[in-house]
């Protein structure tokens, strides 16, 4: 058993030996992460106190003269939440067309008969048409509800206002935004992209592993390898070994960097962001020895492996978070081990949560990492066994 | 003093699906001799080495080595045999000493005994001033003395070559036999493959003949030659450059009938029915663009012993197990 221990050592050495060899790329082996995740972060990021930076850029064309119209326009172009301008039908049919920008209101002829509106009143009811780009639908969404505010904030003032004398009307209740971040590390932009773009990027670094053995066993090292007095199941375990190896180290290298110039935090356990790291590791591992166990040639375990590194990254909410997903993709995300694997990692870092209340995610993460394992191993060793017999 | 078995190889079958590559294959290698499998492509030659190897397993049949069988004992089996692929089995990015390090540690070796035999391993193919460099540095020559090396680390009885020189300079290839021959005289036993019958005559002490899975001559050189049915004029060459698989293809259905073309890495062996028509054949593969950077004929006649059905079995030399 030491002698097989020596070996597997031996091996895993030999590959962190061919990883440093070429000190450049192992240098940006830990700084892609770190690049990637940053600039995630500091796309989304929000900055505090402010009104969150983000305005809806909108154009509103007003096609009725009335007051009533130009008043609620006003009002649109003075919104803190629109970033709106006054423009023409010519201008706004050719802007839209070129998503610039995506939403269009339009405050149509007969628009005004609204001033005169009163409760219960029967006849056609004035209409405001929302034109967008039809990769614009969620923004269309958005102008619809602050359009709906504003008009029914003036039409009720205007309503109002002679039954209040002189006072002004206002609003008679009050919404209070407030970030769920359950009391505990608050919430940090940064966090959720350094955990989703480390998950990624381990993901490809064990592709690349996969791919390097891949290579492996269509050169003559490989014949030498088998030649010699090595159990193949040790070759498997030391390639594991050596990826995970690098994979968790890369992992620490991400987050040190992210704490100390983002403000990335382990808010909750360490124990539980360790064993979190370890197990996200073990899963780029065996993501690799999948993609050897693949077979057929690189370019093609390659165009599959991005296929599927990509689908779980986007679908398990590594790039965004995924209550942007339709249903169907959230429900779905749940029998990936990458969503097991953000959910642990936004649980130990902004939502600083116990060891206890990680342990499921840190339970399923590395239940996936066995499973896709054994999977690979026995698919390998079946190959193995296979071309021992002469077939290719 | 009868010589030790090093290689024990009974009836070996090997098939690849409907096609058989190895027929009931037997032969012996001895410490001290150097063995050569001789053959056309697709003649098993290389199969029966893999087999030797251990890393491909035979439907039926024995072997061992040193007394020691591959099916019961895989282990101890490997620890007896030295395998040079022929590509340069080596990791380019690591040094020449490290990838020695490395496979001695596959061995088993450790500490002082490893660091003793990767220095004599690198002393017996005087490639010790060179231990440091990255391997991807080093010129194809070194690069096979440094695979023979690696072949070497753990002190194998049987050292097991394929195609050594396939993709060597005539000095590169001299001195690759020279370090053969060396370890030959320290008692080792090698067997290797080769197509290059010049190699076979003038470096091997014993040759097998394969054909089509099956051997169909053995023994010395000069024994086989002797009892060669006939002469078939023969050119080998060293190409200026390697040639592309799909272009040497295309060359050979141009050829006469009756012509054999082999190109091996930058080695070329053209023969024909006669002289003259090895004379238009070559006349061809010249005007074709290949570049020839050497050629000659050699005195040898071994090649007859390549066309199908040419002689009965031949005995070696009889020797006694021990």
């Amino acid at each position: 058993m030491r002698r097989q221990l020596n070996m597997i050592l031996t091996l895993a050495g030999k590959d962190w030996r061919l990883f440093l060899a070429d000190k450049r790329a192992a240098l940006l082996g830990f700084a892609v992460p770190i690049v990637l995740a940053s600039a995630f972060g500091i796309i989304f990021d929000k900055p505090e106190g402010g009104d969150n930076g983000v305005r809806l850029p909108l154009l509103v064309v007003v096609e009725d003269g009335g007051p009533f119209t130009a008043g609620a326009a006003s009002e649109l172009v003075a919104s803190r939440r629109l970033d709106a301008q006054i423009v023409t039908r010519g201008e706004a049919t050719q802007r839209l067309a070129n998503r610039r920008p995506g939403v269009v209101v339009v405050f149509p002829v007969g628009f005004e008969a609204l001033a005169t509106w009163k409760p219960g009143g029967a006849g056609p009811r004035p209409t405001v048409r929302v034109l967008y780009d039809p990769l614009c639908r969620s923004e269309a969404q958005w102008a619809e509800g602050i359009v709906s505010e504003v008009v029914m904030k003036k039409l009720a003032n205007e309503k109002l206002s002679p039954l209040l004398a002189d006072r002004t009307w206002t609003m008679p209740f009050a919404v209070e935004s407030v970030e769920a971040a359950e009391g505990r590390a608050g919430f940090n932009s940064y966090s959720h992209s350094f955990s989703g773009m480390t998950l990624q990027y381990l993901l490809f670094w064990g592709m690349e592993s996969g791919l390097s053995l891949l290579r492996d066993r269509q050169r003559s090292v490989w014949l030498r390898m088998r030649s010699a007095p090595v159990p193949f199941w040790c070759v498997l375990i030391g390639k594991s070994l050596s990826t995970a190896s690098i994979a968790f180290l890369q992992v620490l290298a991400t987050f040190t960097f992210g704490y100390f110039v983002f403000g990335v935090c382990i808010g909750g356990s360490w124990i539980g962001f360790l064993l979190l790291a370890l197990g996200v590791s073990v899963l780029a591992a065996a993501t690799g020895l999948l993609v050897a166990a693949i077979g057929g040639t690189e370019a093609r375990a390659r165009s599959l492996s991005i296929l599927a590194i990509l689908g779980v990254s986007m679908l398990g909410g590594l790039w965004l978070p995924s209550f942007v997903l339709p249903g169907w993709a959230r429900d779905l995300s749940v029998t990936l081990p990458t969503t097991w694997a953000m959910r642990g990692f936004d649980g130990v870092t902004w939502q600083g949560r116990n060891f206890w209340d990680s342990l499921v995610s840190i339970s399923v993460v590395a239940g996936f990492a066995a499973l896709i394992l054994s999977l690979a191993v026995a698919r390998l060793v079946f190959s193995e066994a296979r071309r021992r017999r002469g077939y290719a | 003093m009868p010589r030790r078995l090093a290689l024990t190889l009974i009836d070996i079958r090997v098939s690849f699906g409907a096609t058989v590559a190895l027929d009931g294959v037997s032969l012996d290698v001895r410490s001290g001799e150097i063995v050569g499998l001789l053959g056309p492509n697709g003649s098993g030659k290389s199969t029966a080495l893999a087999v030797a190897a251990g890393i491909l397993d035979p439907l039926s049949g024995t072997v061992a080595a040193g007394g020691i069988r591959r099916d019961t004992q895989p282990a101890e089996y490997a620890k007896k045999i030295g395998l040079v692929p022929q590509e340069p089995a080596l990791y380019d990015e690591l040094s020449a000493e490290a990838n020695l390090t490395f496979f001695g540690r596959l061995y088993g070796l450790s500490g002082y005994e490893l660091n003793c035999r990767v220095a004599t391993a690198l002393d017996r193919v005087r490639m010790m001033d060179r231990a440091l460099d990255r391997v991807g540095t080093l010129s194809g020559g070194m690069k096979q003395r440094i695979n023979l090396a690696c072949a070497l680390i753990h002190d194998p009885p049987l050292l097991l070559l394929d195609e050594p020189t396939a993709a060597l300079d005539p000095k590169s290839r001299d001195l690759l036999f020279a370090d053969l021959h060396r370890l030959r005289e320290a008692g080792h036993a090698v067997l290797l493959t080769t197509h290059h019958l010049d190699e076979a005559e003038y470096g091997c002490d014993r040759i097998a003949v394969l054909e089509k899975g099956r051997i169909v001559a053995e023994g010395k050189p000069s024994d086989l030659v002797r009892h060669a049915p006939t002469d078939r004029p023969i050119l080998y060459g060293q190409l200026r450059e390697n040639v592309a698989h799909f272009f040497v293809k295309g060359l050979r259905k141009r050829l006469e009938a009756g012509v054999e073309l082999e190109i091996t890495g930058r080695r070329l062996r053209l023969s024909a029915e006669s002289q003259d028509q090895l004379g238009r054949a070559l006349g061809l593969i010249l005007s074709d663009g290949i570049h020839l950077e050497t050629f000659h004929t050699p005195p040898g006649r071994l090649d007859k012993l390549m066309r199908p059905s040419a002689v009965p079995v031949a005995q070696g030399e009889p020797c006694d197990a021990s």
